[in-house]
Formats: C-alpha cells, structure tokens, sequence
C-alpha cells in the first residue's frame, strides 16, 4: 500500500507534557475499511492519540496523516470527513437528540432540509433513540448520551470513524447493538476505536495496536497477535504415567517447554513449540504411540485477547521497573 | 470527500469561516429559541429600570431634573451592563473548555476563527437586544410618559450605541480572558475588578477619565461633567471621545488576541 492509500499514517508521532512524554514516536497505518482497535491501559497514551489526529491538539514532533492530508495543517478537510465519538461526549444540554443531530449534520450538509431531517431519523433509529428524539439532552443518562455520541459521530456517513470507548457506559444490549453497527458501517468507512473491553476487539477487529507508557507495544493483525508472544502452543490432557513421555516430548528440538499441572486424575500440558509445522506433524503421533498414556484431549491453543495484552502490558512494567 | 447521501449538498471549503454560519445559528438559537432572552430581559430590568420607575413613580414632577433623572439609567446600565456582559461571557468560551463541548464543536469542520466569531456574535447580538435595546426602550417610556421628558430619538440610540461600545469592550476582554484560562476565577475576577479599579484611578489620575471606559456610561468620579452617553441622550455638547476610541481599540485588540490564543490552545 503507497502513503496516499493509507486512511491514517503516522510517523514518529510525539506530544510530551513536561515532565514526561504522553505518546512517544507513534509510527501507525491504518487500511481502508478496517476496524482499527487501539489498546491501552489507562494513561498509555490512546486519548492523546486521537486529539492529535483530531487537530485539538499539535504534536510535539512527527505526524499525522489523514486520507493523505497532514493533521495540523490540514485539520478543518480532514474534520470534514470524520466522524468522532468523544470519551465522555458532552453536548449542548438545551438541545433535544434531534437538535444535536441537525446541528452537527449542518457542518458537513447544506441541504436539502428534508433529506438530513431523514438522515436524522435514520440516525434515531439505528441507535434507538427514536423515542427520545425530543426530549433535552439535560436529562438523558450515561448509557443514552453515549448512543447519542454514536449517532452524531455516524450522521455525515463519515469516511473514517473515530471512537472512544464506544461501549462505554452501555448494558450488555447497548454495546452488543454498537458492535454490529460497527460491523455493518465497515463497508463504507474505516474505524478506529479504543476501548477497555477487550471481548469487543476480538470479535470486530482486524487490526490492533497495543500502547503503553506512549509507545507501541504491539501492533498486527488480530490473528498475529492471538499467536501471542508465547507463538504456537498445544492444550494436551493425558491420563497414565506421563512422565517418560514428559521426558521425551520435552527433548525434542522442536519444543519449547512444557507447562504440566495435575488436574483431576489427569495431567495438563501446555506445550509449547518452536518449529510449527514439524510439531503438527510429530507431538500427536508422539504422545499416541506412548502406551502408558492415553491422550483424552489436544487442540492448539487458541489464545485469548486479554492474556496477550496483560502480557505485554505487564511485561512492558517489569521491563521498565528494571 | 465524505460523498454521503448523494442528493445532499456538502458544505464546501476549508477557509477561516468554515463552519461559521452554523454555529452561530446555534448560539442565536440558544439566546432566542429558548426562554433565555426574555429572562435576561426581566433580570436587567429589574438591575437597571426597576429604580428609575419607583423614582419616577414617587418624585414629584416639579423637583425632577432631565439631566439627574437620565443620569440614573446611564449609571445603573453603566455598572450593571458590564458585570451582566462578564458574567454572560465567562460560560461562552471557559464554560466549553471545562464542559468538553467546545472539543466536541471543534471536532467537526469548523474554524477555530469561526467558533470565537460564533459566540462573539451570538453573544454580542444577545447582550445588544437584551441589555441595551430592551432597556433602553423601557427607559425610553419610563422618561417619555411618566417624567414627561421628550427626548431626541436620535441622540437617544446614539447613546445607546456608546452603552453597546462600553458592554462590548467587557464582552470581548472576558472573551479573551475565556481562550486564556482554564477556570471562571480569573474569567470573571479581571473584568470586574477593572471596572472598579478605574473608578479609583481616576481620584489619583484624573487624566485617566480621558481613556478608561467608564466615563462612556458613568461620569467620572467627583467630576461634574456628564459621561458621553448621557450627553448624547440630553443634546448637550458632545465631550471629548477618546474613551470611545480607546475602546475600540481595545475591543478589535481584545478579539485579535483571543483568536490568536485560540489557535494554540490544547483542547
């Protein structure tokens, strides 16, 4: 992909408040169409992130690149194709959702009045609102200021969408509607979204970026991070004397280490490889044709999004403390 | 190009006035499609004409003088104006930093220019339509009617139009105090502890009354020469207009200065 095709291309991306740095020389590409889920614990650096891509505020060196347009220099063309959802969206409280929703159609539309006032129903609709349409913004809760923030983010059929935190403050229905609007926009825009829960970014994202202290500590497809730092491993439960066979599995150069626990009259063993393909061929056939032991179950292990990232967060904090 | 619905019409171009018109028509609709301009209305009447009609209710006709009963309104829009024009303003730009709304305006196509002229003139309209115009014209049939004073119209919106100058210079120093800070403290403190301060300045500088805003409303401390304002509405010989030019110095200095802070400002 050339620079021109990337939706966002960071280079060297850095704001520091003194004393320390918020985001520390951010290089990021995000493709078209895809869902960009951006990681972090709290302070990492993800909000900054956004503001700078946003223009509300100016790196303190390197940039950003947005449809192929600089963020500082060109930031009122990049806001005009954009569709933004703050953290903890504030809007005017004298407005009514409806009213919200035709001011912030108006910066993008001039008209015709009826075909936004439809967009705006659409809108309603789609994050169920509808029935809250005219009632001030003053008195809607935590969970409806946040559909609120959905919607106006998404009423200019932005060409890249902005979240943070989308599920925030959302019951488990709420944020289940979120996640298929956003698998169903991403035919028509590409989204970039932080977000804490991590449930969420394994089931929509392709892409993942993992930031922490303001740098990047891991960034790929979801699948290359599910691999895990740990590569590939094998879930194995045996039954017998497995320790000849503990023996023997672990002296093979294509095994990394063997994780073994008891588990209720049965042994558990995560074994982990370093050569992929000859372990798909061999560690099955080795563990079969050991007769003391019968293998009850084996299977890859398929790694979960938050042992990755509580790995590499904590890694990450062990390797700072030294 | 966000394309959207193609039978749309996209608001074009990039410029210093992109998003402008829109977000003045939403600061307008905050000060008159709601109850906010007439209770700004009812609280400035009863701050500035409240006084003047229960003296013009209970003086006797033959001891009323134009020039003391007129006074009276020039001092009370004179001190109640600008501390109603700070307090008005302090929420418009400070408010939004705090509240997170002006990131969320600023989020969209729209000019950091445009989002300062919005709530400049938004504001300035509210404040010229509520405190001045509405004001004026109750004062107007309170001198006209009840004191049976007849007064030149023109000379009368012409005072007016100093009486706008002086509340414009507090708006737009509060403005540029709102991109400056990030608390309402100093937002508000500074407008209003200059409003007095320069009445005091004036007791040991008395050359001071030749710039300083107040003696466009109030006249100067211990001097007996009327302010601009109330010459204008009496027909008496216009003084000396410095103050007025200062002012608007100030307030073209005043916006250049709030728009340029704006800029820099980290949202």
């Amino acid at each position: 992909m050339t620079n021109g095709e990337w939706i966002i291309q960071t280079r060297g991306l850095s704001k520091k408040y003194r004393p320390s740095h918020a985001l520390k020389g951010l290089d990021l590409q995000v493709a078209p169409h895809s869902i960009f889920g951006f990681l972090g614990p709290n302070g990492a650096g993800k909000t900054t992130t956004i503001k700078l891509l946003l223009g509300l505020i100016k790196p303190t060196s390197g940039s950003a690149a947005i449809f192929g347009l600089d963020s500082v220099r060109d930031s009122v063309a990049i806001r005009a194709r954009i569709g933004y959802l703050p953290q903890d969206p504030r809007f005017y409280e004298y407005m009514s959702a409806r009213e919200v929703l035709d001011y912030t159609a108006h910066f993008f539309f001039k008209g015709p009045q009826s075909v936004i006032e439809a967009r705006i129903e659409e809108t309603l609709e789609l994050v169920g609102l509808a029935d809250k349409a005219d009632r001030p913004v003053k008195g809607f809760s935590g969970g409806e200021r946040q559909r609120l923030g959905i919607a106006q983010a998404q009423v200019n059929y932005p060409d890249l969408l902005i979240l943070d935190e989308p599920a925030a403050s959302l019951d488990p229905m709420g944020r289940r509607d979120v996640l298929e609007v956003m698998e169903r926009l991403r035919k028509y825009t590409t989204i970039f979204y932080c977000t804490h829960i991590l449930d969420d970014v394994q089931r929509v994202s392709d892409t993942v970026a993992i930031l922490n202290h303001g740098e990047l500590v891991a960034y790929g497809s979801i699948e290359s991070l599910l691999a895990g730092s740990e590569g590939i491993a094998y879930e194995v439960r045996l039954k017998g004397d497995t320790q000849p066979l503990y023996n023997t599995v672990c002296g093979q150069p294509w095994v990394k280490g063997i994780h073994a626990k008891a588990a209720q009259g049965s042994a558990e063993w995560v074994v982990g490889v370093r050569d992929p393909e000859a372990a798909e061929k061999e560690l099955f056939r080795l563990l079969a044709s050991d007769s003391q032991v019968i293998v009850t179950d084996f299977h890859i292990k398929a790694h979960q999004l938050e042992e990755v990232f509580l790995q590499i967060v904590e890694g990450d904090r062990h390797d700072n403390r030294k | 190009m966000t394309t959207g619905n193609s039978q749309m019409i996209l608001v074009q171009g990039a410029g210093w006035s992109r998003g402008l018109a829109n977000a003045l028509h939403g600061e307008l609709k905050r000060w008159f499609s709601t109850r906010r301009w007439w209770v700004q209305i009812i609280i400035w009447a009863a701050c500035v004409n409240l006084i003047y009609f229960i003296i013009a209710l209970s003086t006797p006709k033959a001891e009323l003088k134009l020039d003391t009963t007129v006074m009276l309104f020039n001092i009370f829009l004179g001190l109640a104006g600008p501390i109603g024009a700070s307090i008005i303003m302090q929420s418009a730009v400070v408010g939004e930093k705090k509240s997170g709304t002006a990131a969320w305006v600023l989020s969209k196509p729209v000019s950091r220019i445009a989002f300062i002229f919005s709530k400049l003139i938004a504001n300035g309209i509210g404040i010229a339509v509520t405190m001045v115009l509405a004001q004026g014209f109750i004062a107007y049939l309170i001198t006209y009617f009840m004191l049976g004073f007849h007064l030149s119209v023109w000379g009368y919106l012409a005072a007016l139009g100093v009486h706008l100058v002086n509340l414009l210079f507090y708006l737009t120093l509060t403005l540029m105090l709102g991109t400056a800070f990030e608390h309402t403290g100093p937002v508000i403190g500074i407008p209003l502890a200059f409003l007095f301060v320069q009445n005091l300045s004036m007791n040991f500088l008395p050359a001071m009354a030749l710039y300083v805003p107040w003696t466009l409303a109030i006249p100067a401390n211990g001097d007996t020469s009327p302010s601009i304002a109330m010459n204008l509405m009496v027909g008496g010989p216009v003084p000396h207009l410095s103050p007025l030019y200062v002012a608007l110095v100030a307030i073209v200095l005043f916006v250049a200065l709030a728009v340029w802070i704006f800029q820099k400002q980290e949202l």
